[in-house]
Protein backbone atom coordinates (compact mmCIF):
# COMPACT_ATOMS: atom_id res chain seq x y z
CA UNK A 1 0.00 0.00 0.00
CA UNK A 2 1.36 3.07 -0.97
CA UNK A 3 2.08 6.05 2.03
CA UNK A 4 2.33 8.99 -0.91
CA UNK A 5 0.70 12.18 -0.16
CA UNK A 6 -1.88 12.91 -2.97
CA UNK A 7 0.04 14.79 -5.53
CA UNK A 8 -0.66 18.90 -5.87
CA UNK A 9 -3.34 19.71 -8.52
CA UNK A 10 -1.61 20.49 -11.71
CA UNK A 11 -2.87 23.67 -13.47
CA UNK A 12 -4.36 21.47 -16.33
CA UNK A 13 -6.95 19.84 -14.14
CA UNK A 14 -8.29 22.83 -12.45
CA UNK A 15 -9.28 26.36 -13.11
CA UNK A 16 -8.90 29.74 -11.16
CA UNK A 17 -11.87 31.03 -9.53
CA UNK A 18 -12.30 34.91 -8.79
CA UNK A 19 -14.73 36.94 -6.39
CA UNK A 20 -14.98 40.82 -6.40
CA UNK A 21 -16.23 43.46 -4.32
CA UNK A 22 -19.38 42.06 -2.04
CA UNK A 23 -19.26 38.43 -3.21
CA UNK A 24 -15.68 38.47 -2.27
CA UNK A 25 -16.51 40.48 1.31
CA UNK A 26 -19.26 37.67 1.69
CA UNK A 27 -16.96 34.91 0.95
CA UNK A 28 -14.25 35.77 2.69
CA UNK A 29 -11.54 35.19 -0.38
CA UNK A 30 -10.80 36.57 -3.16
CA UNK A 31 -9.11 33.84 -5.48
CA UNK A 32 -9.20 30.42 -5.11
CA UNK A 33 -8.31 27.22 -7.55
CA UNK A 34 -10.66 24.72 -7.55
CA UNK A 35 -10.73 21.03 -9.32
CA UNK A 36 -12.03 21.15 -13.09
CA UNK A 37 -15.22 18.13 -13.06
CA UNK A 38 -15.57 17.84 -16.33
CA UNK A 39 -18.66 19.69 -18.42
CA UNK A 40 -19.33 21.69 -14.87
CA UNK A 41 -20.41 25.38 -15.79
CA UNK A 42 -20.28 28.53 -14.13
CA UNK A 43 -23.48 28.04 -12.28
CA UNK A 44 -23.10 24.47 -11.34
CA UNK A 45 -19.80 26.04 -9.54
CA UNK A 46 -21.56 28.95 -8.25
CA UNK A 47 -23.46 26.04 -6.18
CA UNK A 48 -20.41 23.69 -5.29
CA UNK A 49 -18.47 26.16 -3.68
CA UNK A 50 -21.49 27.28 -1.68
CA UNK A 51 -21.23 31.18 -3.26
CA UNK A 52 -25.18 31.63 -2.29
CA UNK A 53 -28.41 29.89 -0.66
CA UNK A 54 -29.50 28.57 -4.17
CA UNK A 55 -28.85 29.25 -7.48
CA UNK A 56 -26.72 31.92 -9.56
CA UNK A 57 -28.61 35.53 -8.94
CA UNK A 58 -29.57 36.64 -12.58
CA UNK A 59 -27.90 40.02 -11.38
CA UNK A 60 -24.13 38.21 -10.88
CA UNK A 61 -22.49 38.26 -14.76
CA UNK A 62 -19.60 36.07 -15.10
CA UNK A 63 -16.43 36.37 -17.22
CA UNK A 64 -14.09 33.61 -18.34
CA UNK A 65 -10.82 34.36 -19.27
CA UNK A 66 -11.56 38.24 -18.83
CA UNK A 67 -14.39 37.85 -20.96
CA UNK A 68 -18.28 38.10 -20.34
CA UNK A 69 -19.70 34.23 -20.41
CA UNK A 70 -22.66 32.46 -20.56
CA UNK A 71 -22.96 30.84 -16.85
CA UNK A 72 -23.79 27.64 -18.45
CA UNK A 73 -21.05 27.13 -20.90
CA UNK A 74 -18.49 24.30 -19.85
CA UNK A 75 -15.79 25.66 -18.59
CA UNK A 76 -11.72 24.24 -19.85
CA UNK A 77 -8.73 23.53 -17.62
CA UNK A 78 -6.65 26.26 -17.05
CA UNK A 79 -9.80 28.83 -17.29
CA UNK A 80 -10.00 32.01 -15.44
CA UNK A 81 -13.83 32.61 -14.27
CA UNK A 82 -14.71 35.73 -12.21
CA UNK A 83 -18.36 36.14 -10.50
CA UNK A 84 -19.00 39.44 -10.94
CA UNK A 85 -21.92 41.54 -8.75
CA UNK A 86 -23.77 44.15 -10.05
CA UNK A 87 -21.69 46.90 -12.36
CA UNK A 88 -21.19 50.67 -11.17
CA UNK A 89 -18.78 52.36 -13.39
CA UNK A 90 -18.46 55.90 -14.33
CA UNK B 1 -9.01 54.84 -35.03
CA UNK B 2 -7.14 57.03 -32.39
CA UNK B 3 -7.97 55.43 -29.01
CA UNK B 4 -6.52 56.24 -25.54
CA UNK B 5 -7.79 54.50 -22.64
CA UNK B 6 -6.17 55.25 -19.14
CA UNK B 7 -6.67 54.01 -15.55
CA UNK B 8 -5.79 56.50 -13.07
CA UNK B 9 -4.59 55.33 -9.37
CA UNK B 10 -4.36 58.98 -7.82
CA UNK B 11 -6.39 62.00 -8.63
CA UNK B 12 -6.14 63.18 -12.27
CA UNK B 13 -6.55 66.49 -13.75
CA UNK B 14 -9.40 65.77 -16.50
CA UNK B 15 -8.81 69.33 -18.09
CA UNK B 16 -4.65 68.82 -18.19
CA UNK B 17 -5.93 65.68 -19.55
CA UNK B 18 -8.32 66.67 -22.03
CA UNK B 19 -5.41 68.81 -23.03
CA UNK B 20 -2.77 66.49 -23.93
CA UNK B 21 -5.04 64.07 -25.63
CA UNK B 22 -6.20 66.84 -28.10
CA UNK B 23 -2.44 67.84 -28.33
CA UNK B 24 -1.60 64.18 -29.39
CA UNK B 25 -3.98 63.96 -32.88
CA UNK B 26 -2.86 64.14 -35.94
CA UNK B 27 -5.55 66.24 -36.95
CA UNK B 28 -8.30 69.01 -34.92
CA UNK B 29 -11.50 67.42 -35.34
CA UNK B 30 -14.09 69.77 -36.53
CA UNK B 31 -16.38 68.16 -33.48
CA UNK B 32 -15.72 67.59 -30.27
CA UNK B 33 -17.90 65.96 -27.48
CA UNK B 34 -17.07 64.93 -23.99
CA UNK B 35 -18.10 64.33 -20.49
CA UNK B 36 -16.77 64.69 -16.96
CA UNK B 37 -18.28 62.82 -14.09
CA UNK B 38 -16.78 63.50 -10.50
CA UNK B 39 -17.66 61.93 -7.20
CA UNK B 40 -21.12 63.49 -5.19
CA UNK B 41 -20.17 64.49 -1.68
CA UNK B 42 -23.29 62.68 -0.41
CA UNK B 43 -25.48 59.64 -1.51
CA UNK B 44 -28.95 59.56 -3.19
CA UNK B 45 -30.40 59.57 0.02
CA UNK B 46 -28.48 62.87 0.81
CA UNK B 47 -26.11 60.78 3.40
CA UNK B 48 -22.76 62.79 3.50
CA UNK B 49 -19.61 60.95 1.97
CA UNK B 50 -16.43 60.79 2.92
CA UNK B 51 -14.89 58.46 0.06
CA UNK B 52 -15.64 56.38 -2.70
CA UNK B 53 -13.93 53.07 -3.21
CA UNK B 54 -13.61 51.97 -6.82
CA UNK B 55 -12.82 48.27 -7.04
CA UNK B 56 -11.74 47.13 -10.98
CA UNK B 57 -10.68 43.67 -11.95
CA UNK B 58 -7.72 44.37 -13.84
CA UNK B 59 -7.00 43.13 -17.30
CA UNK B 60 -10.52 42.63 -17.95
CA UNK B 61 -11.09 45.85 -17.19
CA UNK B 62 -8.64 47.34 -19.29
CA UNK B 63 -9.56 44.60 -22.52
CA UNK B 64 -13.48 45.77 -22.22
CA UNK B 65 -12.99 49.45 -22.10
CA UNK B 66 -11.11 48.54 -25.34
CA UNK B 67 -13.73 46.57 -26.67
CA UNK B 68 -16.73 49.11 -25.62
CA UNK B 69 -14.74 51.95 -27.18
CA UNK B 70 -13.73 50.17 -30.26
CA UNK B 71 -17.49 49.15 -30.89
CA UNK B 72 -18.98 52.20 -30.32
CA UNK B 73 -16.53 54.53 -32.37
CA UNK B 74 -16.85 52.10 -35.08
CA UNK B 75 -20.78 52.27 -35.44
CA UNK B 76 -20.60 56.14 -34.87
CA UNK B 77 -17.94 56.79 -37.45
CA UNK B 78 -15.43 58.78 -35.14
CA UNK B 79 -11.97 59.56 -35.44
CA UNK B 80 -10.63 59.59 -31.88
CA UNK B 81 -11.55 58.86 -28.14
CA UNK B 82 -10.52 59.28 -25.00
CA UNK B 83 -11.31 56.85 -21.61
CA UNK B 84 -9.90 58.81 -18.08
CA UNK B 85 -11.01 56.84 -15.25
CA UNK B 86 -9.96 56.54 -11.48
CA UNK B 87 -9.56 53.27 -9.60
CA UNK B 88 -9.26 53.13 -5.89
CA UNK B 89 -10.16 55.66 -2.91
CA UNK B 90 -11.87 59.30 -4.31
CA UNK B 91 -12.82 62.48 -2.70
CA UNK B 92 -15.57 64.08 -3.26
CA UNK B 93 -15.20 66.42 -6.39
CA UNK B 94 -12.54 64.16 -7.65
CA UNK B 95 -13.25 63.33 -11.25
CA UNK B 96 -14.03 59.52 -11.80
CA UNK B 97 -14.63 59.87 -15.57
CA UNK B 98 -13.05 61.58 -18.22
CA UNK B 99 -15.06 60.37 -21.93
CA UNK B 100 -14.20 62.36 -25.37
CA UNK B 101 -15.02 62.43 -28.64
CA UNK B 102 -13.54 63.86 -31.73
CA UNK B 103 -15.79 63.53 -34.79
CA UNK B 104 -16.82 65.73 -38.17
CA UNK B 105 -19.99 66.49 -36.94
CA UNK B 106 -21.98 67.25 -34.09
CA UNK B 107 -24.06 64.13 -33.90
CA UNK B 108 -22.06 61.15 -34.14
CA UNK B 109 -19.93 63.02 -31.35
CA UNK B 110 -22.50 63.59 -29.29
CA UNK B 111 -24.26 60.25 -29.42
CA UNK B 112 -20.82 58.33 -29.19
CA UNK B 113 -19.91 59.93 -26.10
CA UNK B 114 -23.24 59.71 -24.36
CA UNK B 115 -23.29 56.37 -26.05
CA UNK B 116 -19.92 54.83 -24.65
CA UNK B 117 -20.76 56.71 -21.20
CA UNK B 118 -23.21 54.21 -20.42
CA UNK B 119 -21.82 51.14 -21.97
CA UNK B 120 -18.82 51.77 -19.48
CA UNK B 121 -21.10 52.12 -16.80
CA UNK B 122 -22.97 49.28 -17.13
CA UNK B 123 -20.56 46.67 -19.27
CA UNK B 124 -17.02 47.48 -17.41
CA UNK B 125 -15.73 45.55 -14.45
CA UNK B 126 -15.58 48.30 -12.01
CA UNK B 127 -17.85 48.52 -8.37
CA UNK B 128 -18.13 51.22 -5.98
CA UNK B 129 -18.22 51.71 -2.51
CA UNK B 130 -19.40 54.54 -0.82
CA UNK B 131 -17.46 55.71 2.57
CA UNK B 132 -20.08 57.44 4.57
CA UNK B 133 -19.03 60.20 7.08
CA UNK B 134 -19.72 57.80 10.46
CA UNK B 135 -17.04 55.57 8.99
CA UNK B 136 -20.02 52.94 7.51
CA UNK B 137 -19.91 51.62 4.19
CA UNK B 138 -22.30 49.36 0.96
CA UNK B 139 -21.54 48.78 -2.07
CA UNK B 140 -23.39 50.32 -4.67
CA UNK B 141 -25.87 47.76 -6.56
CA UNK B 142 -26.41 49.72 -9.46
CA UNK B 143 -25.57 53.12 -11.13
CA UNK B 144 -27.21 56.60 -10.29
CA UNK B 145 -30.15 56.95 -12.97
CA UNK B 146 -29.80 59.11 -15.78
Amino acid sequence: MSTRAHPPLEQGSTIEVLLFAVLRERAGWERRRVPLSPGICAAQLWQALGLGAGDLPSTVRVAVNQAFADPLQPLAAGDELAFLPPISGG
Amino acid sequence: MNLRIDLHCHAFEPHTCLQQWQGSLPDQPAAESMFLGRMRAAATDGTPLQALELEHYPGMTERQLHHLASDCCARHGVGSCLIQHRVGRVLPGEAIVLVAIGADRRGPAQRCCQELLEALKHDAPFWKREWRTDGTSAWLSGNTPL
